[in-house]
Protein backbone atom coordinates (compact mmCIF):
# COMPACT_ATOMS: atom_id res chain seq x y z
CA UNK A 1 0.00 0.00 0.00
CA UNK A 2 1.26 3.48 -0.89
CA UNK A 3 -0.02 5.72 1.92
CA UNK A 4 0.58 8.83 -0.19
CA UNK A 5 -1.75 7.52 -2.90
CA UNK A 6 -4.31 6.33 -0.32
CA UNK A 7 -4.63 9.81 1.16
CA UNK A 8 -4.01 11.66 -2.09
CA UNK A 9 -0.96 13.35 -0.58
CA UNK A 10 2.06 14.56 -2.57
CA UNK A 11 5.18 12.43 -2.22
CA UNK A 12 7.09 14.84 -0.07
CA UNK A 13 8.59 14.66 3.38
CA UNK A 14 7.22 18.02 4.57
CA UNK A 15 3.51 17.27 4.49
CA UNK A 16 0.85 19.61 5.78
CA UNK A 17 -0.24 17.34 8.61
CA UNK A 18 -3.29 19.33 9.64
CA UNK A 19 -4.63 19.25 6.08
CA UNK A 20 -3.85 15.54 5.93
CA UNK A 21 -5.65 14.90 9.19
CA UNK A 22 -8.69 16.62 7.72
CA UNK A 23 -8.52 14.43 4.61
CA UNK A 24 -8.24 11.37 6.84
CA UNK A 25 -11.27 12.44 8.85
CA UNK A 26 -13.35 13.13 5.75
CA UNK A 27 -12.43 9.84 4.09
CA UNK A 28 -13.13 7.93 7.31
CA UNK A 29 -16.53 9.57 7.59
CA UNK A 30 -17.38 8.77 3.96
CA UNK A 31 -16.33 5.16 4.49
CA UNK A 32 -18.11 4.73 7.82
CA UNK A 33 -20.10 1.45 8.06
CA UNK A 34 -23.29 3.43 8.83
CA UNK A 35 -23.18 4.82 5.30
CA UNK A 36 -23.12 1.31 3.92
CA UNK A 37 -25.91 -0.15 6.04
CA UNK A 38 -28.10 -0.59 2.96
CA UNK A 39 -25.28 -1.72 0.67
CA UNK A 40 -24.51 -5.27 -0.42
CA UNK A 41 -22.06 -7.47 1.44
CA UNK A 42 -19.20 -7.05 -1.00
CA UNK A 43 -19.58 -3.28 -1.09
CA UNK A 44 -19.63 -3.19 2.71
CA UNK A 45 -16.50 -5.28 2.84
CA UNK A 46 -14.75 -3.05 0.29
CA UNK A 47 -15.60 0.07 2.30
CA UNK A 48 -14.35 -1.55 5.48
CA UNK A 49 -11.09 -2.48 3.84
CA UNK A 50 -10.66 1.03 2.42
CA UNK A 51 -11.33 2.54 5.83
CA UNK A 52 -8.63 0.32 7.34
CA UNK A 53 -6.18 1.40 4.62
CA UNK A 54 -7.01 5.05 5.21
CA UNK A 55 -6.33 4.67 8.94
CA UNK A 56 -3.10 2.83 8.33
CA UNK A 57 -1.96 5.42 5.77
CA UNK A 58 -2.61 8.25 8.23
CA UNK A 59 -0.72 6.45 10.99
CA UNK A 60 2.22 5.95 8.59
CA UNK A 61 2.35 9.49 7.23
CA UNK A 62 1.99 11.38 10.47
CA UNK A 63 5.09 9.66 11.88
CA UNK A 64 8.30 11.17 10.40
CA UNK A 65 10.19 7.87 10.41
CA UNK A 66 7.39 5.86 8.83
CA UNK A 67 6.77 8.68 6.37
CA UNK A 68 10.42 8.55 5.30
CA UNK A 69 10.19 4.76 5.00
CA UNK A 70 7.12 5.12 2.79
CA UNK A 71 8.92 7.67 0.61
CA UNK A 72 11.87 5.36 0.02
CA UNK A 73 9.55 2.42 -0.60
CA UNK A 74 7.53 4.45 -3.09
CA UNK A 75 10.82 5.03 -4.94
CA UNK A 76 11.38 1.29 -5.05
CA UNK A 77 13.93 1.04 -2.22
CA UNK A 78 13.67 -1.63 0.45
CA UNK A 79 14.01 -0.37 4.01
CA UNK A 80 14.59 -1.99 7.39
CA UNK A 81 16.94 -4.71 8.55
CA UNK A 82 19.75 -5.68 6.16
CA UNK A 83 18.51 -3.29 3.45
CA UNK A 84 19.94 -0.11 4.87
CA UNK A 85 23.59 0.93 4.86
CA UNK A 86 25.63 0.58 8.03
CA UNK A 87 26.02 3.77 10.01
CA UNK A 88 29.40 5.44 9.65
CA UNK A 89 31.94 4.90 12.47
CA UNK A 90 32.03 8.64 13.17
CA UNK A 91 28.27 8.76 13.54
CA UNK A 92 28.21 5.68 15.80
CA UNK A 93 30.97 7.16 17.93
CA UNK A 94 28.97 10.35 18.36
CA UNK A 95 25.79 8.43 19.24
CA UNK A 96 27.66 6.27 21.74
CA UNK A 97 29.18 9.33 23.43
CA UNK A 98 25.81 11.05 23.68
CA UNK A 99 24.18 7.89 25.05
CA UNK A 100 26.90 7.54 27.67
CA UNK A 101 26.55 11.19 28.64
CA UNK A 102 22.81 10.64 28.97
CA UNK A 103 23.18 7.58 31.16
CA UNK A 104 25.65 9.48 33.37
CA UNK A 105 23.23 12.38 33.66
CA UNK A 106 20.50 9.93 34.61
CA UNK A 107 22.67 8.30 37.27
CA UNK A 108 23.57 11.75 38.64
CA UNK A 109 19.88 12.79 38.53
CA UNK A 110 20.99 15.83 36.58
CA UNK A 111 17.73 16.65 34.85
CA UNK A 112 19.03 19.91 33.36
CA UNK A 113 21.81 17.97 31.63
CA UNK A 114 19.29 15.40 30.41
CA UNK A 115 17.23 18.19 28.85
CA UNK A 116 20.29 19.79 27.23
CA UNK A 117 21.36 16.47 25.72
CA UNK A 118 17.84 15.86 24.48
CA UNK A 119 17.65 19.32 22.90
CA UNK A 120 20.96 18.68 21.11
CA UNK A 121 19.70 15.42 19.62
CA UNK A 122 16.32 16.94 18.75
CA UNK A 123 18.09 19.64 16.78
CA UNK A 124 20.14 17.00 14.92
CA UNK A 125 16.92 15.17 14.11
CA UNK A 126 15.50 18.43 12.75
CA UNK A 127 18.55 18.83 10.51
CA UNK A 128 18.15 15.28 9.18
CA UNK A 129 14.46 15.97 8.56
CA UNK A 130 15.17 19.16 6.64
CA UNK A 131 17.64 17.26 4.47
CA UNK A 132 14.90 14.71 3.74
CA UNK A 133 12.51 17.56 2.96
CA UNK A 134 14.98 19.07 0.49
CA UNK A 135 15.77 15.66 -1.00
CA UNK A 136 12.16 14.83 -1.76
CA UNK A 137 11.02 18.36 -2.64
CA UNK A 138 11.55 18.15 -6.39
CA UNK A 139 9.82 14.93 -7.41
CA UNK A 140 11.63 11.59 -7.57
CA UNK A 141 15.26 11.85 -6.49
CA UNK A 142 17.90 10.19 -8.67
CA UNK A 143 19.44 6.85 -7.63
CA UNK A 144 22.52 8.64 -6.33
CA UNK A 145 20.45 11.13 -4.40
CA UNK A 146 18.43 8.30 -2.86
CA UNK A 147 21.64 6.60 -1.77
CA UNK A 148 22.79 9.74 0.05
CA UNK A 149 19.36 10.25 1.61
CA UNK A 150 18.87 6.69 2.90
CA UNK A 151 21.32 6.92 5.85
CA UNK A 152 19.22 9.81 7.19
CA UNK A 153 16.45 7.31 7.91
CA UNK A 154 18.80 5.27 10.08
CA UNK A 155 19.93 8.47 11.80
CA UNK A 156 16.35 9.35 12.64
CA UNK A 157 15.87 5.97 14.32
CA UNK A 158 18.99 6.45 16.46
CA UNK A 159 17.72 9.89 17.44
CA UNK A 160 14.27 8.58 18.27
CA UNK A 161 15.74 5.91 20.54
CA UNK A 162 17.68 8.64 22.29
CA UNK A 163 14.69 10.94 22.67
CA UNK A 164 12.51 8.06 23.95
CA UNK A 165 15.12 7.54 26.64
CA UNK A 166 15.13 11.25 27.49
CA UNK A 167 11.37 11.11 27.86
CA UNK A 168 11.56 8.03 30.07
CA UNK A 169 14.09 9.74 32.35
CA UNK A 170 11.94 12.86 32.60
CA UNK A 171 8.88 10.80 33.49
CA UNK A 172 10.86 8.88 36.06
CA UNK A 173 12.01 12.16 37.60
CA UNK A 174 8.48 13.55 37.68
CA UNK A 175 7.18 10.43 39.38
CA UNK A 176 9.98 10.58 41.92
CA UNK A 177 9.19 14.25 42.62
CA UNK A 178 5.52 13.41 43.00
CA UNK A 179 6.28 10.56 45.39
CA UNK A 180 8.44 12.91 47.48
CA UNK A 181 5.70 15.54 47.54
CA UNK A 182 3.17 12.96 48.72
CA UNK A 183 5.49 11.82 51.44
CA UNK A 184 5.93 15.37 52.73
CA UNK A 185 2.21 16.10 52.73
CA UNK A 186 1.18 12.86 54.44
CA UNK B 1 6.86 -10.34 23.54
CA UNK B 2 8.11 -13.07 25.83
CA UNK B 3 11.84 -13.15 26.45
CA UNK B 4 13.55 -16.41 27.26
CA UNK B 5 14.91 -16.88 30.80
CA UNK B 6 18.46 -16.60 29.51
CA UNK B 7 17.75 -13.27 27.83
CA UNK B 8 16.16 -11.95 31.00
CA UNK B 9 19.08 -13.18 33.08
CA UNK B 10 21.67 -11.48 30.84
CA UNK B 11 19.59 -8.34 30.42
CA UNK B 12 19.01 -7.94 34.15
CA UNK B 13 22.49 -9.01 35.23
CA UNK B 14 24.67 -8.18 32.26
CA UNK B 15 28.20 -9.59 32.49
CA UNK B 16 31.29 -7.57 31.68
CA UNK B 17 29.72 -4.16 31.32
CA UNK B 18 32.33 -1.45 31.11
CA UNK B 19 35.19 -0.03 29.13
CA UNK B 20 38.79 -0.88 28.39
CA UNK B 21 41.38 1.74 27.47
CA UNK B 22 40.89 2.18 23.76
CA UNK B 23 44.35 3.73 23.39
CA UNK B 24 45.99 0.52 24.68
CA UNK B 25 47.60 -1.25 21.67
CA UNK B 26 46.49 -4.64 23.03
CA UNK B 27 42.85 -3.50 23.17
CA UNK B 28 40.54 -3.78 20.19
CA UNK B 29 37.33 -1.76 20.09
CA UNK B 30 34.31 -2.63 18.01
CA UNK B 31 31.52 -0.13 17.62
CA UNK B 32 28.42 -1.17 15.72
CA UNK B 33 24.87 0.03 15.32
CA UNK B 34 21.60 -1.15 13.86
CA UNK B 35 20.05 1.54 11.66
CA UNK B 36 16.84 -0.46 11.53
CA UNK B 37 16.21 -0.07 15.27
CA UNK B 38 18.65 2.53 16.59
CA UNK B 39 20.63 0.27 18.91
CA UNK B 40 24.33 0.93 19.50
CA UNK B 41 26.85 -1.55 20.86
CA UNK B 42 30.49 -1.25 21.85
CA UNK B 43 32.53 -4.37 22.50
CA UNK B 44 36.18 -4.34 23.54
CA UNK B 45 38.78 -7.07 23.88
CA UNK B 46 42.17 -7.11 25.57
CA UNK B 47 44.50 -9.62 23.97
CA UNK B 48 47.60 -11.20 25.53
CA UNK B 49 50.91 -11.68 23.67
CA UNK B 50 49.97 -15.26 22.83
CA UNK B 51 46.74 -14.20 21.16
CA UNK B 52 44.30 -15.07 23.95
CA UNK B 53 41.46 -12.71 24.87
CA UNK B 54 42.14 -11.95 28.52
CA UNK B 55 39.32 -9.53 29.06
CA UNK B 56 36.22 -8.36 27.27
CA UNK B 57 33.86 -5.50 28.07
CA UNK B 58 30.76 -4.15 26.43
CA UNK B 59 28.30 -1.32 26.59
CA UNK B 60 25.02 -1.59 24.73
CA UNK B 61 22.21 0.90 24.41
CA UNK B 62 19.32 -1.09 23.08
CA UNK B 63 16.67 -3.66 23.85
CA UNK B 64 17.00 -6.61 26.23
CA UNK B 65 17.97 -8.98 23.43
CA UNK B 66 20.75 -6.69 22.24
CA UNK B 67 22.11 -6.39 25.78
CA UNK B 68 21.85 -10.15 26.31
CA UNK B 69 23.53 -10.91 22.97
CA UNK B 70 26.51 -8.70 23.73
CA UNK B 71 26.73 -9.85 27.35
CA UNK B 72 26.81 -13.48 26.21
CA UNK B 73 29.35 -12.62 23.51
CA UNK B 74 31.80 -11.19 26.05
CA UNK B 75 31.34 -14.23 28.28
CA UNK B 76 32.06 -16.57 25.41
CA UNK B 77 35.12 -14.84 23.99
CA UNK B 78 36.95 -14.41 27.29
CA UNK B 79 39.75 -16.98 27.45
CA UNK B 80 39.40 -17.86 23.78
CA UNK B 81 42.04 -17.37 21.14
CA UNK B 82 41.27 -14.51 18.76
CA UNK B 83 40.72 -16.96 15.89
CA UNK B 84 38.24 -18.96 17.99
CA UNK B 85 36.33 -15.83 18.93
CA UNK B 86 36.23 -14.85 15.29
CA UNK B 87 34.50 -18.14 14.47
CA UNK B 88 31.48 -17.38 16.69
CA UNK B 89 28.37 -17.10 14.57
CA UNK B 90 25.26 -15.12 15.32
CA UNK B 91 23.28 -18.38 15.02
CA UNK B 92 25.21 -19.70 18.07
CA UNK B 93 23.89 -16.72 20.04
CA UNK B 94 20.37 -17.18 18.68
CA UNK B 95 20.37 -20.82 19.78
CA UNK B 96 21.81 -20.15 23.22
CA UNK B 97 19.37 -17.32 23.98
CA UNK B 98 16.37 -18.70 22.08
CA UNK B 99 15.95 -15.42 20.26
CA UNK B 100 12.72 -15.05 18.27
CA UNK B 101 13.00 -14.19 14.55
CA UNK B 102 12.34 -10.47 15.13
CA UNK B 103 15.36 -10.30 17.45
CA UNK B 104 17.86 -12.12 15.28
CA UNK B 105 19.35 -8.80 14.20
CA UNK B 106 20.52 -8.32 17.81
CA UNK B 107 22.71 -11.42 17.52
CA UNK B 108 23.99 -10.20 14.15
CA UNK B 109 24.97 -6.97 15.86
CA UNK B 110 26.88 -8.90 18.53
CA UNK B 111 28.74 -10.97 15.93
CA UNK B 112 29.60 -7.78 14.03
CA UNK B 113 30.84 -6.23 17.26
CA UNK B 114 33.20 -9.16 17.95
CA UNK B 115 34.56 -9.07 14.39
CA UNK B 116 34.92 -5.31 14.42
CA UNK B 117 36.81 -5.42 17.78
CA UNK B 118 39.15 -8.08 16.38
CA UNK B 119 39.70 -6.06 13.19
CA UNK B 120 40.58 -3.00 15.28
CA UNK B 121 42.99 -5.04 17.42
CA UNK B 122 44.70 -6.45 14.31
CA UNK B 123 44.96 -3.03 12.68
CA UNK B 124 46.67 -1.73 15.82
CA UNK B 125 49.08 -4.66 15.89
CA UNK B 126 49.90 -4.21 12.21
CA UNK B 127 50.54 -0.50 12.74
CA UNK B 128 53.00 -1.31 15.54
CA UNK B 129 55.25 -3.35 13.28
Amino acid sequence: MDPFATLGAPRRFDLDLSALEKTHRELSRALHPDKFAQAGASERRAALEKAANVNEAWRALRDPIRRAEALFQAEGLAVGETHEPKASPAFLMAVMEEREALSEARAARDLAKVKTLGAGIASRAKTAESRLTAGFAGGSPSKDELATLLPLLGELRFYRRFLDEVEAIEEEAEEAALARANEVSS
Amino acid sequence: MAYSDKVIDHAENPRNVGTLDKEDPTVGTGLVGAPACGDVMRLQIKVSDDGVIQDAKFKTFGCGSAIASSSLATEWIKGKKVEEAEAIKNSDIVNELNLPPVKIHCSVLAEDAIKSAIADYRAKQAAKR
